[in-house]
């Protein structure tokens, strides 16, 4: 009884991504192989400019002018076309981006409910998933507010709550807690974490290399390769395990 | 579903720019209020006549020479008065009119152009008419003082219409005044009371009209009778059709199987006159849609700096999972909306507008679905057709530009 073992979930092969022509051109992916499984947690790390962002966007079919080859669940991206890759995104993928990630004139809620809107769900359901959402973030008491009314490290829980709300199997968080302080950044982590227990699959980008204890695998790019890949046990940092249950009110810094 | 979503989001976006969204729906809202202000009063210009001959008891036909006249061209012409040319109506044909069945009056209409006098100025705009007195019958005029005219009196009387008593002789008492038309002098033994119709099925204006005996008409026009209508009163709207039938049958015996005339009744009588006003509503019209373009390009203008505005809106739309055509739809009801509201608003405006015109017209707007639609449709058109460029351009954007725009 051989079990037939599904695809992986993102398979690249020698996957490049150049910006600009003639002599202009510039590689900010330049042969990329990375093949990701599901259930896998992978921390991105690399210095400012080597592609992360870039490969993020790919990933998740908001950037399909590529050369090699890019497989999501088994399917080449060339065979999938415009319409069917916003489906992908609306069932499959959630983001967080590096920043801005809120509609400025909808408020907290709205935003949250957005994903479900292109999925098709009514609007009653809409609203109270969204609402679930933001309260396992503590965030119940700022449904109604404004982005701008917002604190940065709230902002980044909003953006994480909307990417989780469809219920995505891949997420794909660009710096999700960019520039918060660490106990914050800890709480954020934790949610990926849980999210990592349930069996989806995150791919994250981070510059904070304490938070890539919680990742099952850590590759470190440079130049638009990837420069290394490790795999380890995904580990929590005692001194937060404990702090987080405690930790009621939203109390994130500059 | 998501459409219900495009109309909240847009109800939202237009109410977060409250002063932009209100001023770039005046442009609209100007266009549809010019458009059906026009609209409202040129049926309500065109529908005169059938109601004056409605009111008459829908019981007229008309009798006019030449062969009926389709094009506007002709009409025009004839509007225009082709009392100079020959006339191919006799008196044989009116006396074969009386006797047709169910015909109780007939009466015709000589038209003659020429001075007319009073005691001291001469009046420019007078319109000489040489009639029968059963014409007080048929159109049912009414005399502010004396009488018609009468078979039984000397030839030489004259009835004057209100508007050229008072413009000969400054009063309208002027009954046993002696009035010259053409030189020959006529005692006026009747005032007729003010019409206000100076468009009416007889195509003169009865006001500024002096009325003298046919017979005297035909003197004054060197012996010959120049016919330009036959009124005919039926006894009975029941009969109309049939008197109409045996009238052309009758004048076509009396011309010798020539269709040079033509037999009117209800709607067709008015058909040279709602054929101009057709004419004047439509080039009015169309100098009022260059009002609606403008609005137009005010809705394209704002959408267009709506879609910049919200490049990273549409970039994380998009990541969300919003497809092209639902970003395309959501600005399009956005500008459909923005141009519906400046619509409903506009056709509002455009009848108070026709109201407020109308004061000073003999005629009142009319009220018509028609309109109504035209004034809906117009707008929906506009919002969707100047809303489609900026939206496309929306829809078109490139995810990964509209993210990375403010990174
Ligand atoms: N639209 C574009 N046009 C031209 N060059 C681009 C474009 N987008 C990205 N690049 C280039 O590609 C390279 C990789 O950019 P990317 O945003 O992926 O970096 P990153 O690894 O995410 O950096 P950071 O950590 O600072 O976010 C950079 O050199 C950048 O200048
Ligand atoms: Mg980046």
């Amino acid at each position: 009884m051989t079990e037939k073992t599904p695809p992986p979930v993102i398979e690249l092969t020698n996957l490049k991504k150049r910006f600009g022509i003639g002599d202009a051109a510039h590689y900010a992916l330049d042969g990329v192989d990375l093949t990701v499984k599901k259930g896998e947690f992978i921390a991105i790390m690399g210095p400012s400019g080597c592609g992360k962002t870039t490969l993020l966007n790919i990933l998740g079919l908001l950037d399909g002018q590529v050369e090699g080859s890019y497989k999501l669940n088994g399917q080449p991206l060339e065979s999938l076309s415009r319409r069917k890759q916003s489906h992908i995104r609306s069932e499959q993928i959630g983001f967080v981006f590096q920043s801005f990630n809120l509609i400025p004139r909808l408020t907290v809620l709205e935003n949250v409910a957005l994903p479900l809107l292109y999925k098709g769900d009514l609007k009653i359901k809409r609203l109270k998933k969204a609402s679930k959402m933001l309260k396992t973030f503590h965030l119940g008491e700022r449904e109604f507010y404004m982005p701008h009314q917002l604190s940065g490290g709230q902002v980044q829980r909003v953006a994480i709550a909307r990417a989780l709300v469809n219920e995505p199997s891949i997420i794909l968080a660009d710096e999700p807690t960019g520039n918060l302080d660490s106990n914050a950044s800890h709480i954020i982590m934790e949610e990926l974490s849980e999210l990592h227990k349930k069996g989806n699959t995150i791919i994250m980008v981070t510059h904070n290399p304490y938070l890539t204890t919680y990742a099952s695998r850590v590759i470190t790019m440079l130049d638009g390769k990837i420069d290394t890949d490790t795999f380890h046990l995904p580990s929590t940092p005692a001194p937060y395990s404990e702090k987080i249950p405690l930790n009621k009110t939203e109390s994130e810094g500059a | 579903m998501l459409f219900l979503n495009h109309i909240e989001n847009a109800i939202q976006s237009i109410r977060s720019n409250r002063l932009r969204s209100i001023l770039t729906a005046i442009g609209v809202t100007i266009g549809i209020a010019s458009i059906t202000a026009i609209l409202s009063l040129g049926v309500g210009a065109r529908s005169i006549i059938s109601k004056q001959v409605d009111e008459l008891g829908g019981t007229i036909a008309v009798v006019r020479p030449g062969v009926p006249q389709n094009t506007i061209t002709q009409n025009i012409n004839h509007l225009s008065g082709s009392q100079y040319a020959a006339s191919t109506l006799t008196k044989q044909d009116i006396s074969s009119l009386k006797k047709i069945e169910h015909v109780t009056e007939a009466a015709p209409l000589m038209i003659l152009q020429g001075a007319v006098r009073g005691d001291t100025t001469p009046s420019s705009n007078a319109n000489i008419i040489a009639t029968s007195p059963s014409l007080e019958k048929i159109n049912q005029l009414k005399l502010l003082d004396g009488q018609f005219l009468d078979p039984d009196l000397i030839e030489t009387t004259a009835v004057v219409g209100h508007q050229l008593a008072v413009d000969l002789f400054g009063t309208e008492q002027v009954i046993g005044k002696s009035v010259s038309v053409r030189g020959q002098s006529f005692t006026i033994i009747g005032v007729l009371q003010p019409t206000h119709a100076p468009i009416n099925f007889n195509t003169v204006d009865l006001d500024s009209s002096v009325f003298i005996g046919f017979e005297s008409g035909i003197l004054q026009n060197q012996g010959t009778a120049h016919i330009q209508q036959i009124n005919l009163q039926v006894d009975s709207v029941n009969n109309l059709e049939s008197v109409v039938v045996a009238a052309n049958k009758t004048l076509l015996k009396n011309h010798l199987n020539q269709a040079d005339f033509s037999v009117m009744y209800g709607d067709s009588i008015a058909q040279p006159n709602s054929q101009l006003f057709g004419i004047i509503t439509g080039v009015s019209v169309a100098i009022a849609a260059i009002s609606l373009i403008v609005g137009g390009v005010g809705i394209m203008n704002i959408m267009l700096v709506s879609v910049a505005e919200r490049t990273r809106e549409i970039g994380i739309r998009k990541a969300m999972g919003a497809t092209n055509s639902t970003i395309l739809m959501q600005f399009i009801t956005e500008s459909l909306i923005l141009s519906t509201i400046g619509g409903i608003v506009g056709y509002g405006l455009g009848y108070l507008l026709a109201f407020g015109v109308s004061l000073l017209l003999t005629f009142d707007p009319a009220f018509s679905w028609q309109v109504a639609i035209a004034a809906l449709l117009v707008s929906v058109v506009t919002g969707t057709l100047f809303g489609a460029y900026p939206a496309i351009k929306a829809a078109r954007k490139d995810p990964i530009t509209a993210l990375r725009l403010y990174n």
